[in-house]
């Protein structure tokens, strides 16, 4: 069989498994779609692997690696996210404004199929916390969805780019944006909000994918039925009792406490439940909210239809660290003992690697994937984490030294990881900084920031600030690492042929040797990457990999000296990071890669 | 109902200045009484005038002529209670959460670098700060006394541009 014929058969597979809305997805669907040579939701399938099976670039030729295209967005700001690819059609969304392209792959300098250029609110952009970012769209049943800055979810016909429906979902006078990329299960639209610095009443809701009609809502903290719990069905592992979400929560702070959905979704269909993770309790301030605040800094796991509660568990109970919990939640199948685990992996910004039943949130290990100090460790028996006295915050403990990780995360939730299930090895980028923290009581003030705390970073030791790590889940045990002079805030991309990608803050495109971390090619992709490298194949049959460069998110608010489009906003250089703005400045690029 | 201190009396004479709002809760309460008790007026001054409409000095005028608008003048300008108030409020009222502390910048500009997006006479920091702008900035004045905010306007204005501004330069 030729390659279009191969291309042509699995595009059926493909279709037959996404495309008819209503049908659950057949166990093996995640499969068919990896090696379909297609990128068609945010991390590549439902378990979040953001694996390809595509295998044409390998760990021998990918020394030849160098850029086929570029496009400027013409949009500065954050780049987070990542393109996807379908039918011969690359779509891409950009930060505020949100931008949607579509280009054609199939002609020579890939031009433009359309574009599409919602009505978005300039507010919006005083209302997000960490910059102006989008983590990508979800293609599904002929429809690209994505979310808006100020709150709205739309859906655009993939062929004409026509908008199909947008719904307002959030209120950013509430303090409320999206930032996050939708997951889209049977005929639901599944979408929450930021805001865990604007003290949100943080939630997840459940749109229909064909009018875009709110089905449900469900709040990921406060009262029972608020949160969709019913005491039948709700089973989590490690806690009882009514109302755990709002009897956590010292004089009803849930009603102002965060909790918000920014990151990742996954799925399994087997089980039928969908994971997210909630990000951190708000004000930063614990001593405003004491108690556990369930279910922050949380997993939880729901049924797409109806959103009911089936199980959650807490990663760090009572937050004093902005610890979010909304990285990705990997879902795959990892021997621990010889035994075959169906896991949910997790590498949460506090430092710990958790391996989770998928099923019922039981924690069968968690193990610390960098220094940390906020905690000794992670009891098995309770879930709960054994907390280092000296390191707990708020405004009665004055100025905590030296707490790691920092707020950045000993990963960011913003920079994915990927799963070889090949060589079932994790790759994950990490940080490398430490915080003082001196809390301070924090006014609520609806549409302003609720935080109520200073907290400058240090370096931490060892003379890099972030890393590129492998990660055996079943050992808990590093493979390798590759250290960078900055932070590293890229998501990762594996595949068949044993190649890992990732970008970095200093602006390299690099390529990996996945079995021993060695550099295969690197780039100078003109700003830092901060966005997700994902890989497709071609119209000609050829592989290729695309990646975002544009620095931002996080690094908009710290790394001011990189900003050079605004005459009245100029800055001193953050202490730790005075080199950077030497390598990279703003931007907004798309790149695309091959042999 | 809102009394606004007209630009003549303003300028006379520091105790007319009244307090524009009356819309206070709870903490936000707090904040600006606390914060402001040294700098609260003494009676109110002449009623009926709604806020003046300020011209933005460096936009460029149609014909060279500047249109009419009213003055509006920080009555406390280099007072350091008044900017050691300001600094108080700048934390209580968030404004550190989007400026970053000691306003130096984070998801909002910088107000420490001597450099303005809406202008830094006192009456366009002032005009910024009540009524917000565009990109996000809120609008405070329904929520702080007019009095509350010159005081911001008056830390905003102490702050020192560091040295390295404009130019950064890379040592070998």
């Amino acid at each position: 069989m030729g390659s279009e014929a191969i291309r042509a058969m699995f595009r059926v597979a493909w279709l037959t498994s996404v495309g008819v809305v209503g049908v659950p997805l057949p166990a093996h669907a995640a499969d068919t779609r990896a090696a379909d040579g297609q990128w068609s939701m945010p991390s590549k399938d439902y378990s979040a692997t953001r694996y390809s099976a595509l295998a044409q670039i390998n760990r021998t030729n990918a020394k030849g690696l160098h850029p086929v295209w570029t496009f400027s967005t013409g949009v500065l700001g954050g780049h987070e996210g990542q393109p996807l690819v379908v039918n011969d059609t690359m779509y891409v969304v950009t930060p505020w404004p949100n931008v949607l392209y579509a280009f054609d792959l199939t002609k020579e300098g890939y031009p433009l199929r359309w574009k599409y250029r919602p009505a978005v609110s300039p507010n919006a952009i005083g209302v997000a916390c960490c910059d102006t970012v989008n983590r990508g769209a979800f293609y599904s049943d002929g429809r690209i969805l994505y979310n808006l800055l100020d709150g709205h979810t739309v859906a655009v016909d993939a062929r004409s780019g026509r908008e199909l429906w947008n719904t307002q979902v959030a209120d950013v006078t509430a303090g409320e944006t999206m930032t996050m990329a939708p997951l889209v299960v049977k005929d639901r639209v599944i979408v929450g909000a930021s805001g865990g610095e604007f003290g949100i009443y943080g939630w997840l809701k459940g749109l229909d994918a064909s009018s875009g009609k709110v089905v449900w809502t469900a709040r990921n903290i406060g009262p029972d039925a608020d949160m969709l719990v019913r005491a039948d069905k709700f089973k989590p592992p490690y806690a009882q009792g009514a109302d755990l979400g709002a009897n956590t929560w010292e004089n009803a702070s849930w009603k102002t406490g965060g909790a918000p959905v920014w990151g990742w979704l996954s799925y399994d269909p087997e089980l039928d439940l969908v994971y997210y993770g909630t990000g951190n309790p708000a004000p930063y301030n614990p001593e405003q909210r004491v108690g556990d605040n369930k279910w922050s800094s949380s997993v939880l796991a729901r049924r797409p239809d109806d959103g009911a509660l089936i199980w959650a568990y807490q990663f760090t109970p009572h937050d004093n660290w902005d610890y979010d919990s909304t990285g990705a939640m990997i879902l795959a199948e990892i021997k621990v003992n010889g035994q075959p685990v169906k896991a949910l992996v997790h590498f949460d910004k506090n430092g710990f690697q958790y391996l989770l039943d998928r099923a019922t949130g039981r924690l069968i290990n968690a193990t610390p994937f960098v220094q940390v100090n906020w905690a000794k460790s992670i009891d098995l028996r309770s879930g709960k984490p054994v907390l280092e006295p000296a390191k707990q915050t708020g405004v009665s403990k004055g100025n905590v030294k030296g707490i790691c990780p920092s707020p950045e995360g000993a990963v960011s939730p913003a920079s994915p990881p990927a799963y070889s299930p090949k060589l079932s090895l994790f790759f994950t980028s990490t940080n490398n900084f430490c915080t003082d923290w001196e809390a301070t009581r924090s006014a609520y003030l609806k549409g302003t920031p609720f935080i109520g705390a200073n907290i400058p970073y240090t370096a931490g030791p060892g003379g890099y600030l972030g890393a590129l790590i492998a990660w055996d889940a079943g050992a808990a045990r590093k493979v390798w690492e590759i250290n960078e002079p900055y932070p590293s805030w890229s998501g990762v991309l594996a595949t068949a042929g044993d190649v890992v990608f990732y970008g970095t803050l200093d602006g390299w495109f690099k390529s990996v040797d996945a079995t021993t971390g060695k550099v295969l090619s690197k780039f100078k992709v003109g700003s830092g990457v901060v966005g997700n490298p994902i890989t497709f194949r071609g119209p000609d049959g050829k592989q290729y990999v695309a990646v975002f460069a544009g620095i931002g998110g996080d690094w908009e608010l710290l790394v001011g000296d990189t900003h050079s489009d605004d005459p009245a906003d100029v800055r001193a250089p953050l202490d730790m990071l005075k080199q950077i703005a030497r390598h990279t400045s703003k931007g907004g690029l798309v790149w695309i890669f091959g042999l | 109902m809102d009394i606004w201190p007209v630009t003549s009396a303003m300028k006379a004479n520091r105790t007319t200045i009244v307090s524009v709002s009356v819309r206070v809760a709870g903490v936000v309460c707090y904040a600006a009484i606390a914060s402001c008790a040294r700098h609260e007026p003494a009676a109110p001054a002449a009623a009926g005038a709604g806020p003046p409409a300020i011209p933005y000095e460096a936009h460029i005028s149609a014909g060279g002529r500047t249109p009419a608008g009213g003055e509006f003048n920080n009555p406390f300008r280099n007072d350091p209670v008044a900017a050691e108030n300001g600094e108080a409020l700048f934390s209580a009222m968030n404004c550190d959460g989007c400026h970053g502390g000691g306003a130096s910048g984070w998801v909002g500009p910088s107000l420490a670098d001597g450099r303005w997006r809406y202008g830094g006479a006192d009456g366009e920091i002032f005009s910024s700060i009540y009524f917000g702008r565009p990109k996000g900035m809120p609008a405070f004045g329904g929520a702080i006394s007019a009095t509350a905010i010159w005081n911001l306007v008056t830390y905003l204005q102490s702050l020192k541009p560091p040295a390295e501004v404009p130019t950064e330069y890379w040592e070998e």
